[in-house]
Parts: C-alpha cells; structure tokens; sequence
C-alpha cells in the first residue's frame, strides 16, 4: 500500500510537466530561487535578526518609559527645543523617554511574531477544515462553508475592539489568538475551492482506486501539490493579522506596555508628534512596517510565481 | 424596591445599549478616519460649523469664522446628543449646555476668592447656618420668554428631594442637607436645613469646581418623568435655558450655539450681549488633533494639551496664548491626581501592600516624565492653593505628608513582610499567586494614561505585575461608582478649594456602599473603624464656619486615617495648558487678565464668553 503512494506522488500534474525544460536538471534551476521570494526573505530576515540579535547590544530595557530622557533627536538632528541627538541614543527618544532603537528591537519582532502566530493558528485551522470541506463533501461541507461563510460576514475589527477593551491585560499571544479567530475562514474557502478542483484529477482516482485512506489522500496526496498556493495563501494571512494588529495599536487597544510599532504610532498620534516635528518618532515605525509588508509582499509574490509556471515564464 | 427606582431602571437599560452601540459604532468609525485625523475629520468640523445646514438643524443662515467661538469638549464623543436632562448619570453638559445656555446662580472667582452672583443676587444664612434665604436676580427670563422665578428654583430642588433612589445628579446632596425649600415671593426662597452648613451656597450654587445644581424651567419640566425626560425637541425649542445662547446642532461629535439676541441680560443691563454670533463645541479627540486645529485657527481654545503640543502649536501659531506667558504656562486644576484601592478587594485590602505602593512611586520623576515637568508632587490629598495651605501645613507637620520621592527598598520590605518573594520574573508571588493590579484610567486626555504608565512602570520595576486599562470616561466613572475596579488613576477626592470639608466629606462612611451597589462617594469602600472616627472628625469640621482656627488641627487629627490606612495615594496636582487663540477673539482669562480661571469646559464660562472682543477692535 505504501509503495503505491509513492508513485501515485510523482504522477502529479507538475512534476509531470517538469521534464519538458531541460533546464530542471541544473540545480541552481529551481523555482524556488525565485528573485523576489529571496529578497524578500533577505529583508524580514534583516529585520527580525536585528531585532533578535540587536537584544544583546542594545539595552532593552530603554523601550520603557521614563528610561532616557524625553524628546531627544536622532544623532545629526536637532528637535524644536535646540537639543542635538546624542549616541546614547541614536534613534533620538520620544516624550515619555523610551528609546527609539529599543522600540524598534523590540517592536519590529513582536509585530512580526503576532503575524505569524496568528496566520499559522488561522492557517493550521484554514487547512484542516477547507481540505475536510473540500474532499469529504456531504454534511461535512455544508457545515463548515456555513460556519466559514458566516465568521466572514463578521465584522472583526469592531468584534476584536469589543473583546480588547473587557481584557485586563492584552498580551502579544493573547492578541495573536483573538486575530486567529478570524483569519481561518478564508483560507479554509480557498483550500476548499483548490481541493475540490483536485479532488477529479487522476492520480487522487488512482489513489483512491488503490485504496489510499482519504486521510492519507488529503495530506499525502492533494497537499503537497498545495504547498506553493498554502505558504502564498499564508504570507496574505499574516500581512492581514499584521495589519490587524497594528490597526488594534494604532488605536490604542493593543498591548498597554509591551512595545510594538503600532502602540509606538499611537503614542506618537496622541502626543502631536507630527506637529512638533518629531518625526523619528512616527517615521521610524512607519518605516519598519513599511519594509515588513514590503518583503512579505515580496515572498507572496515570489511564491505566486512558483505555483504559477505561466507568471514565472512571462516574468523571465 | 420603589416604583421610581423600578422605572428608573427600565429607563437605564434602552440607554445603557444605545451607549454601548453607540461607543461601538464610533469605535468602528474610527479605522477609517485614524490615518488622517487631520485630513479629513478636523477641517470638515469647522466647515460644518461655518454652516450648520445638514439635517436636523433649524437651518439658520452661515456666520463668519470671525463671530465664531469654538471650543473642543472634553470626551472622545459625546455617547446622547440629544439628551439635555442634566440630572441623569452618563448626560453631558460641558458641551457648551452649560456654558451657553444654562446659568448657574452664582460663580465663584478662583482668583479673589468672592463668590460672584449671576442669576441670584444674595444668598445669605442665619447666624446658625441652617436656613438660608436665596434673592433672584430681577428680570430674568428663560429663552422662550417665560419668567425664571423662585418656582423654578423650588420645583427643581424639590425634585431632587423626591428622588427617592437619590440618584439624580446632586439628589443625594440636596437629601443631606435640606429638609425643606420654599418660596418666600417670586424672587426668594428660603432653604432650612437638616443641620448646619457654612458651605451650602459654595458647594452647590457657585460653580465652586466644574458645575453647580442647574435649575430647570418648572414650565417645562412638570409633569415629566426627570430619569426619562430628554429635554430636547427641536420643534418646541427644547432645551431651553436663560443664558445668551440656543442650541441650533446637536451631534455625538459638534454642538452649535447661536446668539440669543432677547437674552435678558441685555435688556435688563445685566451685561451688554456677548460679541460671538456663534459658539460651536466640537470633538478633537487626540491631542494630534487639537494642536492641528489651533494651530491653524481653527480652534480658539482647547481644553488641554502637554507642554509639548503647546510649544509646538505656539510655534505654528504665535497668537496662542495660556494661562501664563512662559513656562509652566498652565493653569492649577482643583483635582489633584492620585491612585486609590478598592478597599474591599484582596489583596489590596491589606494596607501594607498599599504603604508599599505609596513609598515606591517616584512621584518627582512621574511629573518630569508624565507632565514634563509642568506640575507638582502632592503632599496630601488636597489641592495645593494658597487658601489650603492652613491645613496642607497642619497635616505635614504632623507627619502625614507624602513624600515626592520614592523609598523604593522600604516598600519592597513591606510587601516581603505579607509573604511575598520576588519570583524568576522579577514579580512578587505569595501561594502560586503574583501580586498584580490593574489600574484603571479615563482615556479621555493623553495625561491621563500617560500619568498612569509610568506609575505602572514604576510598580512595575519594583517586582508589582501593575497593568494600565484605559476606559472611556463614563465606562471609568461607572466601575469606580459600582466598585467594580481594583485600582483606578482618579481624582475623586476633588472638592475642596479654599476650605477642607469638601474633598474630605466624599469619603465619609456614611457614603459606603457594598461593592455592587452604586455609591454616590467614598468609591474605595472605606468602611473600617479608621473610618468611622474619621467620619465624626469630618462631620464635626463641617459644622464648623468657614476659617475657623480649629479647623486646620482637625483636619490633621483626621487626615491620620487617611495616611495610616493607604485609603488615597497622593500623585501629582493637576496642571491643565488651555490654549488659546487670540486670531479672532481676545480677552480670553490670563495670569494677567485673572477675571477668573480658564477652564472653558466649567459652567463659568460664562464669564469668559462675556468676556470675549473681537479682535483688531
């Protein structure tokens, strides 16, 4: 029985298309060395470890208030009140003296880790139900596109605002969670769309003419051949979660003392920043989010282009 | 249960689920208009201003920007615009209501100290303090004609004294202390009083801090339910009050006032009609906003803004001005701030861990980093004016002062001597169980949460799991009346101002209340036998005439209850920077020009308005 899934496995419809380019057989000529995935690895990794390892040069301890003097420019600049920045600080600091570099250190990766836990939770959730829906069919279906048909009518901005402000303490996990509670619908609509497609292909017949569990036909079979379209569908999951979060801070639901770019945003909204040109202030976690949408924009991109031959040909 | 409270709480429930919906939808409405407050929202206020001729108002024609006053309000909306009933909890009034329209009987001047009439003429007690005979001013008529007459003053005292769930704004007040009301002629009543009060008329009819008890027209209000009555119906010109103005827009987020040229005031020589055509009260929620909007003259006074936002503003438009002319630049606000426990609530209720919590803010650093620098530690719970400072001294020299800085090891020896070991984390744990509080704070103005994050910081590096919860006002104000809170960044000892009683009297025993229960003072719970002998102090002080040389001792003698049992944990006074815009309007009150002090969200206002010339005349 086993040895029959391995076959039934390379009889996909891409790797039977893969010999037609002679180019396969160079090593260096896979999909996945796609230009713009690379780069945008390359920039959240630059992110995140600088985040990670910025932990052991930088005190971070700087990123709660009262802990550096208030109102400071960056090195090079002078605020409105004539002081000059100083290296004590380099990112100058804000108006309840948190350090910008410590915020950023500390802010960029809790961001960043939000996205993550909550894509993952919404995508682990996403993939089990849409491929339950999808190749199971019957009642099985009917009740989970009901359940995900109605979770997205929901508007959960305004539900995740309602839940924040009855918590005590809204901590990164706990946000991340409540984020999750909806990002599983749509992946669970696309999976579902994506294997009830596959589910009339022949080598899930073959499978299922040599006797292949439908549990070993889902995850053995079908979601390899997914794999591409589940990390992109994920990277979208976690630029939404991101924005999510960040759209909770920005107005001040987010975590109380946990720094994230987001709360950073909204202190610097609530405190005229942008009026007392304390721009390094709003700038810098501007500029952080800015680059960790642009590379996650970048993967999804580069990931699009592997599960889609025709995009890869036309981009080349 | 009484039928009025019954009804009461039939009528509570529709408005508490449209509060809820309505903070809801403008919590949902703010995603959008968040990226660029200053964009959109903010121009859009002042232009809608200008004209007022979207639906629902009354279609006047458009005044100039330069017969316009606009003020900002001092909440992130306003949750029943159209609610004009005053005396029900959760309405507002500082959105130009009692600025504009209502007038209250009397004003008290922060700055000579004279209580100034204004509706009323005199109101004068007996020589034991117990009835006082009230004079109305002559010639006083409500906007729609109808005389303003001592049957407006007796009906609207009267029901409050028939509100027998004492829930009504001042019900409970009024129920204290008068046993009767009635009128003498047209423009006299008499008070007689359950015991004796030198205050009466300071502490309800003067504007004394914020508002004072409004009198309602009888005309209109009879008959009504007063927990229902909205009092607002544009087709009969509701609401209605004696001041120069009338409501002409009324919104969750912009209310506009325009000239009432029949005021009687002006007829009567009272004072000429004020110069604005218009006054327009409208929400600018962050302090992003309000420095935008000022800065740019579209703004002419705010309620408040941090020194930062200040510079910033005066940098962009020199013709702001505040309350001084140089730093600190601020105004004193009468409602120190301070940090109370709810007494009955484990493990707070151990008063050690609230000694504790007492030596280990740093409240001299609180101030340079929260206020950046424009305020001052408290030594009590009492405001620092120069008419306090008889009792201020009394009770530091008998050692019950609280100190600015931090004891930080002192307090970290107390919470160990509870049982408390410092945990892995850096948090003290006693059983399994971390010591945590959560604080709650209004998040109305960025110094409120501001002031709280550091002293959450500061718990915090101490080894306390303190955490921020920032709530709407009237979510705040409800959890501390029902107890439902741990702790709260407050300022409800606010009160006195040139004589003690009052900030004391709001935590007197008789005012305790079962968590649950809504209590109307005395928040905390204090309810131990350190409350009971500070009581019998705090009512033997209110007996007592104004100035009186006893006075200051037992205000110490009391206030050693108060120390020695954490009940109110002295922070910061309270500073406010109102900011002012001189580009349209001038004589606005100032250090030098101190008609009176210049908070513009008071029913003192209006004076201000009065006060207020065209500018470039």
């Amino acid at each position: 029985m086993g040895s029959t899934l391995d076959t039934s496995g390379l009889a996909t419809p891409r790797a039977a298309s893969l010999p037609r380019r002679m180019g396969r057989f160079n090593r260096w000529d896979t999909p996945w060395l796609n230009p713009k995935l690379l780069a945008g690895v390359a920039l959240l990794l630059v992110i995140l470890l600088s985040g990670l390892l910025g932990r052991f040069f930088w005190d971070t301890d700087l990123a709660f208030s009262g802990k550096a003097p208030l109102n400071l420019p960056p090195v090079g600049f002078v605020n409105t009140r004539g002081q000059a920045g100083t290296w004590e600080h380099p990112l100058g600091t804000e108006n309840s003296g948190r350090d910008m570099l410590a915020l950023m250190i500390v802010g960029a990766p809790n961001s960043f880790l939000v996205g993550v836990v909550a894509a993952g939770v919404g995508m682990t959730v996403g993939v089990i139900l849409g491929f339950s829906a999808g190749f199971i069919g019957g009642r099985v279906d009917d009740v989970i596109r009901l359940l995900s048909d109605v979770t997205v009518t929901i508007p959960s901005l305004m539900v995740l605002i309602v839940i924040q402000s009855l918590m005590r303490q809204v901590d990164l996990t706990t946000m991340a969670l409540l984020i999750a509670v909806f990002a599983w619908p749509t992946p669970t609509r696309l999976i579902r769309a994506q294997v009830l497609s596959m589910r009339a292909s022949g080598y899930v017949h073959m499978a299922r003419l040599s006797g292949a569990s439908t549990w070993a036909i889902m995850f053995r079979e079908i979601l390899p051949n997914l794999t591409p379209y589940i990390f992109a569908s994920f990277i979208g999951n976690a630029t939404g979660a991101i924005l999510a979060a960040v759209g909770l801070e920005t107005l001040g639901l987010g975590p109380q003392r946990v720094p994230t770019l987001g709360g950073t945003i909204y202190f610097a909204i609530n405190a005229a920043a942008l009026l007392r040109n304390m721009w390094w202030w709003w700038g810098l976690p501007t500029l952080m989010l800015a680059l960790i949408f642009i590379g996650l924009l970048l993967i999804n991109l580069g990931f699009d282009e592997i599960a889609n031959p025709r995009l890869r040909r036309s981009s080349q | 249960m009484s039928i009025r409270s019954r009804r009461m709480k039939a009528a509570a429930l529709p408005f508490l689920l449209a509060t809820t919906v309505m903070s809801i939808l403008v919590s949902c409405t703010s995603p959008t208009a968040a990226p660029a407050p200053e964009a959109t929202a903010a121009p859009d206020a002042t232009a809608a201003v200008v004209s007022p001729t979207e639906a629902g108002t009354t279609g006047t024609g458009e005044v100039a920007r330069e017969d316009t006053v606009i003020f900002d309000i001092d909440n992130s909306s306003v949750p029943a615009p159209e609610n004009f009933n005053p005396f029900v909890p959760g309405t507002n009034r500082n959105q130009g209501a009692h600025q504009a329209m209502w007038e209250p009987l009397f004003i008290l001047n922060y700055e000579t100290g004279a209580i100034q009439p204004w509706l009323g003429t005199e109101f004068t007690p007996n020589a034991t303090q117990d009835l006082w005979t009230l004079k109305l001013r002559e010639g006083v008529t409500w906007s729609d004609g109808v005389a303003f007459t001592a049957d407006d003053v007796v009906f609207t005292i009267q029901m409050l004294l028939d509100d027998d769930t004492a829930s009504l704004d001042n019900a409970a007040n009024m129920q204290q202390w008068v046993k009767s009301v009635s009128k003498v002629d047209d423009l006299t009543i008499e008070f007689a009083l359950n015991e004796p009060n030198p205050r009466f008329q300071l502490d309800y009819f003067s504007v004394r801090i914020w508002g004072s008890i409004m009198i309602m027209p009888k005309h209109v209000w009879e008959g009504q339910d007063p927990f229902t009555f909205t009092f607002f119906d544009q087709a009969k010109g509701w609401p209605i009050g004696t001041g120069p103005y009338k409501l002409t827009t009324a919104s969750p987020t912009q209310f506009v006032w325009d000239r009432d040229d029949n005021w009687w005031g002006a007829k009567t020589g009272f004072h000429a009609l004020p110069e604005p055509l218009r006054l327009a009260w409208v929400i600018a929620a962050s302090e992003d906003q309000k420095a935008l909007l000022m800065s740019s003259g579209q703004l002419d006074s705010a309620m408040n803004v941090s020194l930062g936002a200040f510079e910033a503003i005066q940098a962009k438009n020199p013709k702001v001005i505040a309350w001084h002319a140089g730093l600190p630049y601020a105004w004193a606000d009468p409602c120190p701030r301070q940090l109370s426990f709810n007494l009955e609530k484990a493990p707070w209720s151990d008063v050690n861990l609230r000694k504790a919590v007492s030596l280990i803010i740093d409240r001299a650093k609180m101030i340079e980093i929260a206020y950046e620098g424009t305020s001052e530690p408290s030594r009590t719970m009492f405001v620092q004016y120069g008419g306090m400072n008889p009792v201020i001294d009394a009770i530091v020299a008998a050692g019950y002062g609280t100190q600015p800085t931090a004891n930080v090891d002192e307090g970290k020896a107390l919470i160990e001597a509870a049982g408390y070991t410092l945990n892995a984390a850096g948090l003290y744990e006693k059983d399994g169980q971390v010591l945590s509080v959560t604080i709650q704070v209004p998040n109305d103005t960025a110094e409120y949460t501001r002031s709280n994050n550091e002293v959450v910081e500061q718990l915090r590096s101490a080894g306390i799991d303190a955490v921020s919860q920032p709530l709407t006002g009237s979510t705040f104000g409800d959890n501390l009346a029902t107890g439902n809170f741990e702790a709260a960044w407050n300022w409800e000892q606010c009160g006195s101002v040139n004589e003690p009683w009052n900030s004391m009297n709001s935590l007197n025993v008789s005012r305790y209340m079962p968590i649950g229960e809504r209590a109307s003072a005395n928040y905390v719970r204090w309810n131990s036998e350190g409350a009971q002998a500070y009581s019998a102090i705090v009512d033997q002080i209110g007996t007592l005439p104004l100035g009186d040389p006893q006075i200051p001792g037992l205000v110490a003698e009391a206030y050693k209850y108060v120390y020695d049992e954490a009940v109110v944990i002295p922070l910061a006074q309270a500073q406010k920077l109102v900011p002012f815009d001189t580009t349209y309007w001038v004589g606005w009150p100032t250090a030098d020009d101190n008609y009176n002090h210049p908070a513009t969200w008071w029913n003192s206002t209006h004076q201000i308005i009065l006060n207020l010339k065209k500018a470039g005349q």
